[in-house]
């Protein structure tokens, strides 16, 4: 019974999934074959007025077009997309480094972003969900109190905000940590632990921004969970059953308000990759942020889309992870969906 | 309920009201304030004053790159921010209170189905969708830029629509309006509306900070209504782009951010507050 009623949950996951990325994808499509400002006569656009004459800019054009998938009728195109895009991941020649494949670019960018958002939100929401249940638990001391308007005030900074201070005082006035990049250019690439250093001193103060902007939001909404579990019956069982604080704390408390939060934390990805791409921007880390800004400046129509999409997919394939790992934080979630 | 009952229930809702009247007041008065703080130039013509100056009397922030007063653009961005906040913040309030009503009111497919799809925009990371958007289309003016952000920002005022719409369909006098033969909408208009004020509000001002951030998100590119209009978000953006981190001229960088936090704390402030005053089990559980 209950084998069936998981598998059930996975698989309306994994529908649900396959129809979001297939929704998303031609819903992109959409915008850019329908909006008007086609990509390629843009490109042109701004070519000459930039005072570049472009000669025999039609036939560029139609080489373009063509290059691109983006001859033929509507139908034709959309087809054409989605058998590139989805079933081979050819996104095209990038203009910035022509012919490199955009794909090519944005799979080198991909892993710097996935690493800075992957650990800093990790490290948010456990410091967040701890303290946010410390401070729940104990709502009149003075930490609580402290830590309650502290959050209240940071975690309405937006992170680039937060990056700004930070960079302004740990990098410009202090000059404790580096302004920009992701590593020291001159440690060669390697699983060496200089390189590692390096990559951990570079990182610090955007995982920094992130991180902060993210715990004390999580401090709070863990806050009101646990003051709302405080009601419950089933604290004065465990209470009558003699059970030490700190095991009601953990067992009862905690793990109860661990499913709204995790939930919490699938939804929240969209919002903090947002933050992220900024924050690369800010401090030039070599991921899709930078890359998304180098790119839309010259109008690059394949690697900004193809940006666009990545994001898309990496916020959804990482819900979709943390979705499937509910039913082990919380078997009725499994059993609910039968419902 | 009366106004002085409503500030002295929660103190949150009165200062976030407070701090969000005083920005509005600033942006209200721009022009007598800008005409006070340099006579009758336009703040935004480049070349008026020298540029790169030190704050001073004349100049209470300096000047910038192209030797305009700072402290007058700040009022003015102050004021063109404000306004395509509210705009944006209206249409998407608009377009949740459309979605939020329909998924409460009629339930079952309707309800699951629509949840899903506000779902849906809330996961997908917008600001690379927004970006690509505002660089592709040609003359971005300011009704179209707020048409894009409403997009992406009225499902953060939608669930509470529904929520409230959910529970007052609950409540015996609809069921009392339905059997006295009131029509769809006059039960809509006349019986659900009312209690449903203050949770607009929360929309409101929900979807607004949404916006705003969206909007700072797409100026901090540099990619806006461009031209004559200046915004927070491009006076950040202009500042970075001009080294005043570098050159530590934090008087360039820092008030049109520290301007932009208070909006966004105001705006919270008041979401707090009023579901503090008109959600009582909520009280309980933030513990006031």
């Amino acid at each position: 019974m209950k084998k069936i009623s998981v598998l059930v949950y996975l698989a309306k996951r994994l529908g649900l999934y396959a129809f979001t990325i297939w929704g998303a994808f031609t819903i992109a499509f959409m915008f850019f074959h329908l909006v008007p400002g086609d990509p390629i006569g843009a490109y042109v656009r701004s070519m000459e007025q930039r005072g570049r004459q472009i000669p025999d800019a039609q036939v560029l054009v139609e080489n373009y077009r063509k290059m691109m998938g983006l001859d033929g009728n509507l139908l034709q195109q959309y087809l054409h997309y989605l058998d590139n895009v989805i079933l081979h991941f050819n996104l095209g020649p990038s203009f910035i480094g022509f012919p490199t494949p955009a794909e090519k670019h944005i799979f080198l960018a991909l892993p710097w972003t996935v690493g800075l958002l992957g650990i800093s939100t990790i490290i948010a929401w456990v410091l967040g969900f701890i303290l946010g249940g410390i401070v729940g638990w104990r709502r009149d001391s003075l930490f609580s109190r402290v830590m309650t308007n502290l959050s209240l005030i940071v975690s309405q900074i937006p992170p680039y905000f937060i990056a700004l201070a930070l960079l302004f005082t740990f990098s410009y006035t202090l000059v404790w940590l580096p302004r920009r990049g992701a590593f020291d250019a001159a440690i060669p690439k390697g699983f060496t632990w200089e390189f590692i250093k390096s990559v951990i001193r570079y990182g610090t103060l955007p995982a920094l921004s992130l991180v902060l902007f993210s715990m004390f939001g999580w401090l709070i909404s863990t806050r009101s969970i646990v003051v709302s579990i405080l009601g419950e019956d089933y604290l004065i069982y465990a209470r009558a059953k003699g059970l030490p604080e700190g095991r009601i704390l953990r067992s009862y408390v905690l793990r109860n308000a661990m499913l709204p939060q995790v939930t919490g934390l699938a939804m929240s990805l969209g919002f903090v990759l947002n933050g992220a791409l900024l924050v690369e921007m800010l401090f030039n880390y070599p991921g899709l942020g930078s890359l998304f800004r180098d790119t839309i400046g010259l109008l690059d129509y394949n690697t900004v889309q193809g940006i666009m999409l990545m994001s898309i997919v990496t916020v959804l394939t990482a819900t979709l992870l943390i979705d499937l790992l509910l039913p082990l934080v919380d078997p009725r979630v499994a059993r609910e969906s039968k419902s | 309920m009366g106004i002085r009952a409503l500030f002295s229930q929660s103190k949150l809702l009165g200062v976030g009201i407070g701090i969000l009247l005083f920005l509005i007041l600033i942006a209200l008065l721009q022009p007598l304030i800008n005409q006070a703080l340099i006579g009758n130039v336009n703040p935004v013509s480049m070349g008026s004053f020298t540029p790169y100056e030190d704050p001073s009397p004349q100049h209470w922030l300096g000047t910038d790159r192209w030797g305009r007063d700072w402290l007058a653009q700040l009022v003015l961005g102050l004021r063109y921010s404000l306004v395509i906040g509210a705009l944006s913040g209206g249409v998407a309030t608009f377009i949740a209170i459309l979605i939020g009503f329909v998924a409460g009111y009629k339930g079952g497919a309707w309800d699951g189905s629509l949840r899903t799809f506000t779902d849906m925009i809330l996961v997908i990371p917008s600001w690379p969708i927004l970006v690509t958007l505002a660089a592709y289309i040609q003359g971005l003016s300011i009704p179209v830029m707020a048409l894009l952000l409403a997009a992406f920002s009225w499902p953060f005022g939608m669930r509470t629509i529904r929520a409230q719409v959910l529970s007052l369909r609950a409540q015996p006098y609809v069921d009392l309006a339905i059997v006295s033969n009131l029509k769809d909408l006059e039960i809509i208009f006349q019986e659900l509306m009312p209690n449903l004020l203050p949770f607009l509000g929360v929309a409101l001002a929900s979807t607004t900070v949404g916006a705003i951030f969206a909007e700072t998100g797409l100026e901090l590119i540099g990619l806006g209504p461009g031209g004559d209009i200046i915004t927070l978000g491009l006076m950040v953006n202009f500042s970075l782009s001009w080294g005043a981190l570098a050159l530590g001229k934090v008087e360039l960088i820092f008030p049109p951010v520290i301007c932009l936090i208070l909006i966004f704390v105001s705006l919270n402030l008041i979401n707090m507050g009023l579901e503090q005053v008109f959600n009582p089990r909520l009280k309980r559980i933030t513990g006031g």
